[in-house]
């Protein structure tokens, strides 16, 4: 596959386009490296300590300083804040409420409420909030203003 | 500062609701009062008294309505009290600033009220459903698959 790179003068107009006859597991590879979904992070339970993929994790939640990692497998003590998990997952990982970072793409719809706050459902059916103050960012990431 | 900026934009979303509801009761007493002196007028104690109006009607919207985390009866409850509230404002104030200075004014200004409360809400929730497709949509294209 040829690869073209023109350079570009900020973070905002970075973009890859790729033109494919079929998304191979090869592209799929390129495709979460550059989301940034295959980034590991160590989270523990248990005493354990594991490497999980971003694209494996639902939501990550801070309560009493303490940081935790919702998976399909269940839940995760993580040493990192809110704010350094932020700038590592970036892409489809967003704030939610101050407390809160969701993976868009485990989100399975949206509803809004009258208050103004969206209650997201999530692939594993849980619902968790998305405050009023973050749904104008929610909309840009996806690319809807 | 988020609170701060959603009161500025309810004053003037309620400002401009009041504004459009004198309005609308000038044009009917103009062309239905039956009387060929009647004249409508409004001078700039009005527009400041809209204004005012529109501001201490916002705060209950901001302190009782925005990002609340109630459940949907209790939510209901509020909004009953909210509408209620509201109406209470207005008519105290339009009575102040003389929107209205006879019975019928006063009734006419209560129905303009409750049908702007009613399309407001209507209005809002439509606003929400357009935006939930437009997000679900959005979300379709990268959803993980599982």
């Amino acid at each position: 596959m040829q690869v073209h790179i023109e350079k570009v003068s900020s973070k905002d107009e970075e973009q890859a386009v790729i033109k494919a006859v079929e998304i191979t597991d090869e592209i799929r590879g390129a495709i979460e490296l550059l989301e940034g979904e295959s980034k590991g992070f160590a989270v523990s339970r248990d005493g354990q300590t594991y490497i999980i993929k971003a694209s494996a994790v639902y939501y990550i939640e801070s309560v009493d300083k303490k940081t935790f990692v919702y998976t399909k497998q269940g839940c995760y003590d993580c040493k990192y804040r809110l704010y350094e998990l932020e700038v590592m997952l970036g892409g489809y990982f967003m704030r939610c409420s101050k407390s809160m970072i969701i993976n868009l793409r485990k989100i399975k719809n949206v509803k809004s409420q009258m208050s103004g706050r969206i209650d997201a459902t999530l692939l594993n059916d849980e619902v968790v909030i998305i405050s009023r103050g973050y749904v104008k960012e929610v909309k840009r990431r996806l690319g809807l203003s | 500062m988020n609170k701060l900026k959603i009161w500025l934009e309810q004053t003037m979303m309620i400002s401009f609701a009041i504004l459009v509801g004198i309005i609308i009761e000038g044009l009917f007493f103009t062309l239905f009062s039956g009387d060929p002196l009647y004249e409508f007028k409004m001078d700039w104690l009005q527009m400041v008294s809209i204004v005012l109006t529109g501001a201490v009607c916002s705060l209950p919207t901001v302190l009782w309505l925005v990002d609340t985390e109630l459940p949907k009866n209790k939510f209901t409850v509020r909004i009953i009290l909210h509408c209620i509230g509201l109406y209470a404002i207005v008519s105290l104030f339009g009575w102040l600033f003389k929107w209205y200075t006879k019975v019928d004014g006063f009734i006419f200004m209560t129905i303009i009220y409750f049908a702007v409360y009613a399309f407001t809400w209507t209005v809002t929730l439509w606003f929400h459903k357009r935006d939930d497709n437009k997000i679900n949509k959005a979300l379709d294209d990268i959803r993980d698959e599982e």
